[in-house]
Formats: C-alpha cells, sequence, structure tokens
C-alpha cells in the first residue's frame, strides 16, 4: 500500500538544514555539536518514526518535481531503503559523538563537521531515491561531500589520496549516468518502486552491456576488484571518516545500489538468464579470497582494516549474485552486519591511536591489558567477522551458504568456509597479540579511551552481538530484510 | 502595445540607447553606466512580453514598414528567439557589473564608448535571433561581430590588441564565408526570406545548394568556436574585460549556433540535401571538441584562460546535440544554449571579481581566496558543479538529454564520450575548487582581501542562483523548446 508522505523527503532535508547551520555557527564549539547532533538525531527521529508503518507493509512515498518532463526527484520508502536508512542513521549518530570526541583540538573544524553532516543527508537520500536518477544525484553528492573529509589533513599524502579517490567515484557516477540514460532509453521509466522494469525483450546482448556498466558504477564504492584502489588510499583520512566511508555511507551507497540494480532495475527473472551474473560472483569471490590474503599481510591496523571491508562487502555482491531468496535476505542482512562490526574495529583503531598513538599492529603487544573495555569490544567483532555462532557475522555466513545451496551452486559455501579461516588468520592473533603478549619489563595499567570515544565502541559492539543472538534487534528488524526479500521473488 | 511593434522596437530600443551613450554618459561618461543599465532594463521588459506572447500563441512576426515577405524584410520571433531573453538578463548583469570594473581600469573618455559598444553588441545578438531574412541576420552578425572585436580591445594593452586582431582575421573570414553563401542562396531562390528560400530550395539544384550549407557551416563554427576553429578564442576571451568575457563567451559564440539552428530549418524543411554525413561531421567534431576544450583547460594557470577552453568544451556538447538530429539530442542542445550561457557568466563575472579585487589571475596566486571572498567563490563553486553536470544543477540537464539523444540516434557511443568527457571536465574544476578553499595561500595578503563590492556580487549571486534554479526547474525550458524542436525536426521524420 502506498502512502503519500512527506517524511521521505523530511528526513534529507532536516539534516540538510542542520548541516548548514553548522556552516553558519559553527565557529561556536557547543553549536557546532549541537547542530551536528541535532542532523543526525531529526533523521533517526524521522526515520524510525515511519517503521512501524513500513513493517504493517505501508510504502510512504513523495514526489518533489520532476526537473525534466517524465523524471524528476521522487522519495519512497520501501522496505530494503528503511533498512539501509536505519542502518546509516543509527551508526551516524553513534559515528558523530565518536568524532566529537576524537576531533578535539583538529584544524578546520567547521568544515569537518559540516560535511559530515551533508553526507547525512545524502546517504539517506540515497536509502529514500525514488528513480535512478534520484539515487544518481545523492551518490554524486555523497561523492562530493565526502572530498573535504578525505583531504582533511590538507598534506601532500592526503590530497594525492583524495584525488585517486575522486577519480575512482567520479569514473563510476559517470558510468552510473551513462547506465540511466541506457536504462532510460530501454524501459522507458527509472522507477525504483517495481521488482523489475527491465525486461528480456531488449536483447541479452544489450541488457549485459547495461549491466556492465552499472555494476561498474556502483562497484567502485562497493570495491570489487579491480576497483578497489581508492579505498586503502583514503585511510590518511582522519579515523571517524574512515569509518564513515567504510562502514555506513560510501561503500554502502554502493553495495545498496548494486541490490537496487539486482532487485529493483533488472529483476530476478531477468537476471537469471543473463550468463555476466554468474562471471560477477566469481569476481566476488576472487574479492572476498584476495582481500583477506592482502589484508594478512598488513602491519598498518586500518590498511588491514581497508582490505578486510574490500573483502567483505563482496559478501553482499555474492549474496545478491544468487539470486535465490536466502541469498537475497544475506546480502540484504549483511549490510547491517557488516556495517557494525566494522565500525567496531575502526572506533578502536582511532582510539588506540588516540590514546597511545599507535597505528601498526605489532606495536599492540599487551594493550588488552591497557585498554581493557575497547579490547573487549575489538574482539566481539573479530568473532563476528570470523563468522562465530552468536556473532552478527555468522547470520550473513548461514544465509549465504543456504542461499548457495539453494542454487545449486555449493561450492559457494565452501568459499564461505574459506573466507572464515582467513578472517581468523589476520584478526585473531591481534586479540592474541593484544591479550597474551604483554611486553616485558613495562608496568601495565588501565588507561582507557576518553568516554566520547568508549561509548560509542561499546554501544556498536553491543549491536554486534544482539545482531548475532537474536537477529530481532530492537530498531533494526531482520523483518525488514525479510519484506524486501519478499517483494523482489514476489512471495 | 501590439505585439509586431513590440519586436520592432526589441531591436530600436537597445540601438537608440546606444547611439545615445556617448551624448549622455558626457565627457566623463559617469551617467553612461546608469543610462545603459535603464537601456537595458527596458529592452528586458520587451523580451519577457514577447516570451509570454509566443509561448501564448506560437511563433509570430512583424513586416518593416509594412512590406511582406519576400520583398520586405520580416522579423519573426520563434521559440528559439527566445534566448533574446537570456541576452537581455546577461547583458543587464554585465553591464551592473561593469559599473566599478570600467571605472578603475578604464582611462576616462572611453567608458562612454565601453557602454555605446557592449549596448551595440547586445543589439547585434537581439537581431541576430529575432531576424527572419537572411541578409539581415548577417547585418546583425556583422554588428555584434564588429562590436565584439572592439570590446575585446578596449583596455587598449598590447596583449588584448593582438588577441582582438586575431579574431578579427578569423570574423572576417568567416563572415565572408557566410555572406558568400547568403550570395549563393539568393542566386539559386531569388529570396532572402529565411521561410521564403526553405520552400524555393526544395527543387534546386544539388550542388550550390551543398556548397551553400558547407560555407555556412564552417562560417558559423568558426563563430562558435568549434575545434578545429577555436584557435580565436581562448585569448580573446581571456584578455578581454570579464564583463565582456561573459558576453562573448556566454553569447556571442551562441549566435553561430543559432546560426546554425536556422540553417537547420531552412535545410531540413526544403528536404533537398541528406544533411545525415554532415551531422555526423559536426558530432565528432563537437566530441573532439569536448576533449581536447578539457585537455587544454587542465594545462591552464590563468584561470580566465581556464574558462575560455572550458567554453570550446560545452560548444562541442551543444554541436553535438545538434548533429545527432534527434528529438532529445537537439532539446538538449538547444536548452544548453541558454544554461551554459548563465553558467559561464556566472564563472567569468566570478573570476571578474577575484581579480577586480586581487588583481592576481592565476590559480597558484589564488590559493586560499575562498576564506576571503567567500559568496564569490561559493557562487563560482556553484557554477563549477554545474558546468560539470551534476543534477540538479543547470548543466546536469544538457548532459541527460544529449546523452539520451545519442542513444535514440543508435550512437551510444558518443553518449559514453560526453558523459566520460564531462569527467575531464571536472578535473580542472576541482583544481579551482582546490585552490581557493584547500591549499595554503602564496601570498598572505590574499587573506586580508575584501569580499567583492555590491554592483559586482549581486549579478554574480544572481546568476549562480539561476544556475540551480533552472537545473531544478528544468522541464520549464524543456516543454516551452519541445515544440519548436519537434517542428524544425518534422521534415527528417516523416
Amino acid at each position: 500500500m502506498e502512502v503519500v508522505d512527506i517524511r521521505p523527503i523530511l528526513a534529507p532535508v532536516l539534516s540538510f538544514a542542520c548541516a548548514g547551520l553548522v556552516f553558519f555557527m559553527g565557529k561556536n564549539t557547543f553549536w557546532r555539536a549541537f547542530w551536528s547532533l541535532s542532523a543526525a538525531a531529526t533523521k533517526l527521529i524521522v526515520v524510525f518514526s515511519m517503521l512501524p508503518g513500513t513493517l504493517r507493509g505501508t510504502v510512504y512515498v513523495f514526489k518533489l518535481l520532476d526537473f525534466t518532463p517524465g523524471i524528476g526527484l521522487g522519495f519512497r520508502a520501501d522496505a530494503l531503503g528503511m533498512f539501509f536508512a536505519i542502518v546509516s542513521s543509527t551508526l551516524w549518530l553513534i559515528t558523530t559523538v565518536y568524532a566529537i570526541g576524537y576531533m578535539k583540538g583538529e584544524h578546520a573544524q567547521v568544515r569537518f563537521f559540516g560535511f559530515f553532516a551533508l553526507c547525512v543527508s545524502a546517504t539517506v537520500g540515497i536509502a529514500f531515491a525514488e528513480n535512478l536518477l534520484t539515487l544518481f544525484l545523492f551518490y554524486e553528492t555523497l561523492t562530493i561531500c565526502t572530498y573535504p573529509l578525505v583531504i582533511h589533513e590538507e598534506t601532500p599524502e592526503a590530497m594525492k589520496a583524495g584525488r585517486k579517490y575522486l577519480t575512482y567515484t567520479l569514473l563510476g557516477g559517470a558510468f552510473v549516468l551513462l547506465g540511466s540514460v541506457m536504462t532510460y532509453s530501454m524501459a522507458g521509466t527509472l522507477t525504483l518502486s517495481k521488482p523489475g522494469i527491465l525486461s528480456l525483450s531488449s536483447g541479452v546482448t544489450a541488457l549485459s552491456w547495461l549491466f556492465a556498466a552499472l555494476v561498474i558504477g556502483f562497484g567502485v564504492k562497493a570495491a570489487i576488484m579491480p576497483l578497489h584502489g581508492w579505498l586503502p588510499s583514503a585511510m590518511v583520512a582522519p579515523t571517524p571518516v574512515s569509518a564513515l566511508l567504510h562502514a555506513v555511507a560510501v561503500v554502502k551507497a554502493g553495495a545498496f545500489g548494486l541490490l537496487r540494480v539486482f532487485y529493483n532495475v533488472f529483476g530476478v527473472a531477468v537476471l537469471r538468464e543473463m550468463p555476466i551474473v554468474d562471471w560477477l560472483a566469481y569476481l566476488a569471490v576472487f574479492t572476498i579470497l584476495a582481500g583477506s590474503f592482502i589484508a594478512i599481510f598488513q602491519d598498518n591496523f586500518k590498511r588491514r582494516l581497508a582490505y578486510s571491508t574490500i573483502s567483505q562487502l563482496s559478501y553482499i555482491v555474492l549474496g545478491a549474485t544468487l539470486l535465490t531468496p536466502f541469498g537475497a535476505t544475506a546480502a540484504i542482512a549483511h549490510i547491517a552486519n557488516q556495517a557494525f562490526a566494522k565500525i567496531t574495529m575502526f572506533f578502536v583503531a582511532g582510539s588506540v591511536q588516540r590514546t597511545t598513538g599507535k597505528t601498526q599492529i605489532h606495536e599492540l603487544a599487551g594493550i588488552g591489558y591497557r585498554m581493557p573495555w575497547t579490547m573487549a569490544a575489538f574482539t566481539v567483532a573479530a568473532l563476528s567477522f570470523v563468522g562465530m555462532p552468536l556473532f552478527a557475522g555468522f547470520v550473513s555466513k548461514w544465509y549465504l551458504s543456504l542461499g548457495a545451496f539453494e542454487a545449486g551452486k555449493p561450492w559457494f559455501a565452501v568459499v564461505m568456509v574459506a573466507s572464515s579461516l582467513l578472517n581468523a588468520a589476520y584478526w585473531l592473533p591481534v586479540v592474541y597479540l593484544a591479550y597474551f603478549k604483554a611486553p616485558p619489563g613495562t608496568v601495565l595499567r588501565i588507561e582507557e579511551a576518553h568516554p566520547l570515544l568508549l561509548w560509542p565502541t561499546l554501544i556498536c559492539a553491543a549491536y554486534v552481538i544482539m545482531l548475532g543472538l537474536t537477529t530481532q534487534v530492537p530498531g533494526l528488524p531482520f523483518s525488514l530484510a525479510q519484506a524486501a526479500v519478499r517483494f523482489v521473488f514476489g512471495m | 502595445m501590439p505585439a509586431s511593434a513590440l519586436l520592432v522596437s526589441v531591436i530600436i530600443v537597445p540601438l537608440l540607447g546606444a547611439v545615445l551613450t556617448p551624448v549622455v554618459g558626457g565627457r566623463t561618461g559617469k551617467a553612461s553606466g546608469p543610462w545603459a543599465f535603464g537601456v537595458m532594463l527596458v529592452t528586458s521588459a520587451i523580451a519577457l512580453a514577447l516570451i509570454v506572447h509566443v509561448a501564448n500563441v506560437g511563433p509570430f512576426s512583424a513586416y518593416l514598414g509594412g512590406w511582406e515577405p519576400p520583398y520586405g524584410i520580416e522579423l519573426r520571433f520563434d521559440e528559439f528567439s527566445a534566448s533574446t531573453a537570456v541576452i537581455c538578463l546577461l547583458g543587464t548583469l554585465a553591464i551592473l557589473f561593469s559599473f566599478r570594473y570600467a571605472e578603475k581600469e578604464l582611462p576616462t573618455e572611453r567608458i562612454r564608448y565601453y557602454y555605446t559598444l557592449l549596448l551595440l553588441n547586445l543589439t547585434g545578438m537581439i537581431g541576430f535571433v529575432v531576424t527572419g531574412d537572411l541578409f539581415n541576420l548577417f547585418v546583425f552578425m556583422e554588428i555584434l561581430s564588429l562590436s565584439g572585436y572592439a570590446l575585446v580591445a578596449v583596455s587598449g594593452e598590447h596583449t588584448a590588441e593582438m588577441a582582438a586582431f586575431k579574431y578579427l582575421i578569423m570574423g572576417a573570414v568567416s563572415s565572408l564565408m557566410v555572406l558568400f553563401a547568403i550570395g549563393l542562396l539568393y542566386a539559386l531562390t531569388g529570396s532572402l526570406n529565411m521561410a521564403d528560400i526553405s520552400v524555393r530550395l526544395a527543387g534546386a539544384a544539388k550542388a550550390p545548394a551543398m556548397l551553400a550549407v558547407a560555407a555556412l557551416t564552417v562560417g558559423f563554427m568558426v563563430k562558435a568556436a568549434l575545434f578545429p576553429l577555436h584557435i580565436w578564442l581562448p585569448d580573446a576571451h581571456a584578455i578581454a574585460p570579464s564583463p565582456v568575457s561573459a558576453v562573448l563567451s556566454g553569447l556571442v559564440v551562441k549566435t553561430g549556433l543559432l546560426g546554425m539552428i536556422r540553417v537547420y530549418q531552412i535545410y531540413y524543411g526544403a528536404k533537398v540535401l541528406d544533411l545525415s554525413s554532415l551531422n555526423m561531421v559536426l558530432v565528432w567534431l563537437g566530441a573532439i571538441s569536448i576533449v581536447m576544450g578539457a585537455f587544454f583547460a587542465i594545462f591552464q594557470e590563468d584561470i580566465k584562460m581556464m574558462l575560455a577552453y572550458s567554453t570550446i568544451s560545452n560548444i562541442g556538447y551543444i554541436i553535438m546535440g545538434l548533429g545527432l538530429a534527434s528529438q532529445y539530442g537537439v532539446i538538449g542542445a538547444t536548452v544548453h544554449i541558454f544554461n551554459h550561457a548563465l553558467i559561464k557568466a556566472t564563472l567569468f563575472l566570478g573570476a571578474g571579481a577575484i581579480i577586480y579585487r586581487t588583481g592576481y589571475r592565476n590559480l597558484t596566486d589564488l590559493r586560499g581566496i575562498g576564506r576571503s571572498m567567500p559568496l564569490t567563490t561559493a557562487a563560482i563553486s556553484i557554477g563549477a558543479i554545474s558546468i560539470v553536470g551534476m543534477p540538479p544543477t543547470a548543466g546536469f540537464l544538457c548532459k541527460w538529454y544529449i546523452a539520451l539523444g545519442a542513444v535514440e540516434a543508435g550512437h551510444p557511443i558518443f553518449g559514453f564520450a560526453l558523459v566520460f568527457g564531462a569527467l575531464f571536465i571536472f578535473v580542472y574544476y576541482i583544481r579551482m575548487v582546490n585552490t581557493f578553499y584547500f591549499l595554503e595561500p602564496v601570498h598572505p595578503e590574499i587573506l586580508e582581501v575584501k569580499e567583492a563590492p555590491l554592483s559586482m556580487l549581486v549579478p554574480v549571486l544572481i546568476l549562480a542562483a539561476l544556475c540551480l534554479v533552472m537545473g531544478v526547474l528544468g522541464r520549464i525550458p524543456i516543454s516551452f523548446i519541445e515544440p519548436a524542436v519537434i517542428r524544425m525536426l518534422a521534415p527528417l521524420g516523416g
């Protein structure tokens, strides 16, 4: 049931207004924090106010205007969009708190928090986009608004990383635009409100080109190899930004865009007839394994996290390419599962760096004694990535394996097992190092991170456990993912 | 007042205004600026009335002296003539912007002639777009070209004179081509009225008709600065005073394109030739223009030089859209004629305000200017985002429509070229924005600079706002121009 409601547009617009206020009143520390938090909080409230309705099956739509005849800005809060919006807005509030703690004493804070808040509105705009053009608009906005965050340090290294980031993401954006043009000329519409708008009558070859264009476009941000190059370099940004890029906004915007392409542009029925989808699956498998292999050899904490992100994101891609209900469930649920676990790790990396100045893994010996709570949170996240039952990561792996069997491709389940082992190989040594290898001769005393850094970390770790225990976390219903899957597969 | 009288007055008012400017301005030229501004305000009001009329009743004509065509001169106002509104808007704002500029940069005795030339230039363009007579078109083209050459040289500096001379040579050759073609067409058809020529050309000999269309195309392409006929543009546009650059880059080059549209109207209607191979050449040249313009722009240090090269890229977009000859493509191209004028004027006037305040024009010298002139640089940034074609700004529409047109015409590869050419353009605009905001100043005094004076800031901000408004409300120009494009392309489809 579709209901016209202003809230799908209110969410981005309100946080946009707050972002504007950050720019105008940001010189004052209090007001900067106030409006940054307001941006995140108002968005959260608006999104959550729609949740009961969405769970009942209501879809909120709001058509703003046509900026060209027939295509315009439209907003639509369906189950998939709500899922992404809830994940991103929950995490955003937490990250903003963390960022306020982390950025104390940094330069250019007005710019930092202003663009940080702008990203809030862009991400929720992506989640609620009613058509590909609106999606593209916010996708590009996100690119532009994250650029000042990536080059925040303004060092030559940061500027270089910023250039690389822009090169990759803008090229991706161009492919999305090209894909949108082709979609419009084939389907005559760009709406994302149907389970597929293209039909096989356009010819498999043409459809495959279109599929390639859109997958490249969104795959850049989803860091599918070989389009992942920007992600490790963008690590020069301050940690909250890395958290934002890697866990919440940018990469997930890419993954979410891919899901939209799969389920709302092409539709499962059409994709089943296209052999190119299998090739994407192989690419995803390669990315999962290669990303993990590279991660093993990284000594820099944040770089290891970056390659782990690359590997984890392809779970979403792999789940989607299976084209089965369980696979789709895994793909959608993994958006949340990976986000909470990965952001926990980033928070830990940032806290350790701010508290002790350590950025390399080998320096972390005995850190578990100094920062017990922080490292406990890290352990939770690490176990989730390894895929231990009771942790969030297990749920994804379970459904992904089920999906692989459902699709008659059991070897993908083997990939899951291999990936678990690899994850164990690069995360568990860190846990071992932290707890069991105290450097000799030093007096160990507890020296925890600042509360503004510690609490967000712990809350995210708690989410990881909750997502694993019940899958029914208050305010983050698994049923949303299931509702989206039912819509996509027409069940 | 009847519509035909209005149509005549839209040319007469600025023409008389121009002639009277030296008298009103007096020896010091003090009054000439406000006088020109007032003249353009009146002209704008007339243009607005005309557009409302054409939107209501469709194209209409006025016959000078009551002589009906093919004997007399016909003024014809159709949807394409609605570019009068952009000419008036930009002209008005450029004159407002010139107040402080002229006071500071020009010798006192030249101020009144500066405004005279500017008004003459605008008159020429207005006449060019509203005339229905081919020879009349040529006359107006000469008015706008000659005043254009003089405006480039107005500062009296040596480099400016050189640039103006280069512009003059190229311009004169192109005018000659156009005149030659007009002579051919007159010989073929015995008429100078465009609608009439179109009818009579139907049975004409193919070879001279082909020669005429080739000469017209080359002539107008020089005016439009399509690669490889662009060589006069960067110097002329970069060295001219900033308000003049805005008019030249935003409007004057567009007359070449509007001229091309008139040629298409004649030839598509006559069906005497199959223009598809000419169109293919134009599409290719458009694609090359996009890439080459962007490529050269990347290596420019001078901010106005960079903007000048960016014009070449954008002309490439428009030519590509026109050459595709599909409905989406031509709509995109014509709308971009309007939108690019707004965007480029924002950029040139913004750059002009910065140069006025700092005296620097190299990007390296301008580092950190975003901190001391936040409003001007914000406007330039909007212009930059717009010219790169980010939705929902004005520049996006053209990209979307021309790319759709490429797919529609069965050449998706040009859509590809267009979208990726735009990325190239992004590269140097990012460089500009980085310079403004993210790099440490080379000259510490740049942080002490004051924001642009109000008479400069207001035009820049109005234009920047329009860049956004025209993007968000893009359906208005598109649905306005659509009937004209359908009419123009109808003979092709049938």
